[in-house]
């Protein structure tokens, strides 16, 4: 009997080490069944996108989603370290894909950009967001620009046109707080706290813009204190919705509490979830120049790259999965799909708006930038966030929200 | 032959035992050593942890929003004991020995069930700018409408320990409730007899011979006042700008907003010291409050 008793103490002990032994070792990858292993943190619907690629080139998608980024990001890292690593996951562009390339640890795309830029499937400038010392890595999933979304009830209830500049965006929103409705949707904390300072530095002047991303330009810059009065002064009028308030922006605007909204184009299926159709009720315009002598209009973009763990067992699926993804097939279903703007030029926008937009931002007039959330290193951004957040509910002087952030940038800067 | 048997039945039970302590090693004891290596280490996630020596400590207390923090964790404490185990000790005590008394707890218990999260987005929409409160207040006439409950502080950090309190008071509740039942009867029918009544037979004979339940709620809650995480992130992130983060809500933002996995380490280090600290002192104290009595009856 004894003997028997420690055979099972034994046998109990080794199944223990072979369960924990399972969580750290890998099982197979699933490459061969054409089923793709895809991790996310975005909401949009994969399993309708996988029935398309399934009859397309027969590989589906086997999505996980994670509701919240900062799980999301802890576990795409840690899988770097074991061999469960994914075959196609989510991520960001700017310095959070520095930091994977850094460590090798994103399969490059160089050769596939190639061929789609070849094909004219992609634009020249959306391939600078996804290169990294003269290689390319992630593929976009989309390419989403910012524009402004208005209510067509509420400027058609007030005889308003949408605006073409600054000046003439100023003069309805006076309309509109002389008629009891704010013009614009502002909120604090992350991740929306960035988007009116995005705005007004890109608008005043891109390239102050673009120095703060990269440590050329202090943040106690005269000129980026004034970029900070406009917003002040913004707020004193009036413009702004309340940054305490949970309510979402879309529902806002369903209520006519507020008229317009700048978002990127991805933004048009949430109005959707409300009821609020395209062309009917909302419309969009390009936000414009704050500063009408810049040469240029820019407009923000952010991208939604999809890539491939280096390590990952599904490299060649992830990477066959990422090409198609970039081809006008499978952009003319995504944007039917999601209701958002195709980066594919030889794809279709699903909806009037954005074919007409889409075709205005083919003008060279315009010049397209990182979103904020993106183009700023993490500590930079995470204080910025905080800042803006203090600066939008104590509106005062900015001095001392921008000195805040200046501290970190000085911290980050001195040692990257 | 029997010293070989217990010998052998001792390996038995080393081998039944093995499993779990082997797991407890693995997911306890070498994850907060290797949180105590990552403390002194410079480590964004990716790639190899790089030894900077004691800079992520010096970095945090030089930190001014680290020391907002520390302010806001020990405001959790002292407000946790006194409204979430306070009430849950008014609401025992009333509801003790009432007819149908255990009916009277239900309703505080009820959000026990509910997480953290799920409090804080249900307070987040009644405290926010204009909402179910503010509504309120201002339907009645009654002052205190154009506040803003989660924006100016200390103000926020004050709300939302009265959301936790609503949680909390029931479980609190139900704990001095098993307290009271296992307070002996012949000693308090003496004080009876001798006059005690009121708040002097609370004061003098019920609070002294509850104290095993006190010592475990309070020392429950300050261990989960320090902690405080979820109901802050959920409610405030922390914000606006820092003045309503606590000690959890900073160790999250470094390690998952910033990717600075030392500093988080060592906020979470600086964490578990403190309430470590804080359990042996205030255990080692009622400890010794208790020990002359225990001596007396012995003697």
């Amino acid at each position: 009997m004894r003997p028997t008793r420690s055979a099972a103490a034994a046998a109990v002990l080794l199944l223990g080490a072979a369960a924990l032994s399972g969580c750290s070792a890998g099982g197979s990858s699933g490459a061969d069944s054409g089923e793709l292993t895809f991790i996310t943190d975005k909401t949009w619907d994969f399993d309708t996108f996988s029935a398309e690629s399934k009859k397309d080139i027969d590989v589906s998608l086997a999505t996980t989603a994670y509701a919240d980024q900062e799980a999301f990001q802890a576990f795409v890292k840690q899988s770097f370290r074991t061999n469960k690593s994914p075959g196609l996951f989510t991520w960001h562009t700017g310095g959070q894909l520095e930091e994977l390339v850094a460590e090798d640890l994103v399969a490059p795309t160089t050769d596939i950009w190639t061929k789609a830029v070849e094909n004219g499937d992609v634009a020249e400038s959306v391939r600078d967001l996804y290169t990294v010392d003269g290689e390319q890595y992630c593929t976009p999933i989309s390419v989403d620009d910012w524009v402004m979304y208005y209510d067509k009830r509420t400027f058609e209830e007030y005889g308003l046109t949408a605006p073409t500049t600054w000046e003439e965006m100023m003069t309805v929103s006076d309309t509109l707080v002389d008629n009891g409705v704010t013009p614009f949707w502002n909120a604090g904390g992350n991740p929306w706290a960035f988007v009116w300072f995005q705005i007004l530095a890109a608008g005043t002047d891109l390239d102050l813009y673009t120095g703060l991303t990269t440590g050329e330009v202090d943040w106690t810059d005269p000129e980026v204190v004034d970029v900070m009065n406009i917003w002040l002064d913004m707020k004193e009028k009036g413009y702004f919705t309340d940054p305490g308030s949970k309510v979402a922006a879309e529902t806002q605007m369903k209520d006519q509490e507020v008229a317009m909204i700048p978002f990127g184009t991805w933004y048009a299926s949430t109005l959707t979830t409300v009821g609020l159709e395209s062309g009917t009720d909302w419309g969009v315009f390009p936000i414009p120049n704050v500063n009408p002598d810049q040469e240029t209009t820019p407009v923000a973009i952010e991208t939604a790259p999809a890539c491939t763990a280096e390590n990952s067992p599904q490299k060649d699926l992830g990477l066959e999965y990422a090409e198609w993804w970039m081809s006008s097939e499978a952009q003319t279903a995504w944007s039917e799909q999601e209701g958002n703007l195709p980066y594919n030029p030889n794809a279709e926008a699903s909806t009037e708006e954005f074919q007409a937009i889409g075709a205005e931002f083919a003008d060279p007039s315009y010049e397209f930038y990182l979103r904020w959330y993106e183009a700023a290193p993490a500590p930079i951004l995470t204080a910025s966030l905080d800042q803006f957040t203090g600066f939008m509910t104590n509106p005062g002087d900015p001095t001392p929200y921008l000195e805040g952030i200046q501290q970190v940038a000085d911290e980050y800067w001195a040692g990257n | 032959m029997s010293r070989r048997s217990s010998t052998n039945y001792q390996r038995a039970a080393w081998g039944f035992l093995a499993p779990g302590v082997v797991a407890v090693v693995l997911v306890l004891h070498l994850p907060v050593l290797y949180t105590v290596f990552l403390s002194f280490t410079d480590f964004n996630g990716l790639g190899d942890p790089e030894f900077i020596g004691i800079d992520n400590y010096v970095r945090m207390f030089r930190d001014p929003a680290v020391l907002t923090s520390i302010t806001n964790t020990l405001l959790w404490v002292v407000g946790t004991l006194v409204v979430p185990v306070g009430l849950g000790l008014v609401v025992a005590y009333l509801a003790f020995g009432l007819p149908g008394g255990a009916w009277l707890r239900v309703p505080f218990l009820v959000p026990y069930a509910l997480s953290g999260v799920a409090v804080g987005v249900v307070f987040s929409f009644v405290l926010q700018n204009g909402g179910a409160l503010s509504q309120a207040l201002a339907f009645l006439n009654l002052p205190g409408s154009e506040l803003r409950w989660l924006q100016d502080a200390p103000l926020n950090t004050f709300a939302m320990i009265i959301a936790s309190a609503w949680q909390g008071v029931g479980v609190n509740a139900l704990l001095f409730t098993v307290g009271l039942q296992s307070i002996p009867k012949e000693p308090l029918e003496a004080a009876k007899v001798d006059g005690a009544v009121g708040w002097r037979l609370f004061r003098f004979m019920i609070w002294p011979l509850l104290r095993p339940s006190t010592t475990i709620v309070v020392g429950l809650s300050i261990v989960n006042s320090l902690k405080t995480f979820d109901i802050v992130q959920s409610m405030t992130q922390g914000g606006p700008n820092r003045v309503s983060e606590t000690l959890g809500v900073t160790m999250y933002r470094n390690t998952f907003l910033n990717s600075e996995y030392g500093l988080g380490a060592a906020v979470a280090l600086f964490l578990t010291v403190i309430t470590l600290a804080a359990s042996i002192i205030y255990l080692r104290r009622q400890l010794t409050i208790g020990e002359p009595v225990k001596k007396a009856v012995r003697s």
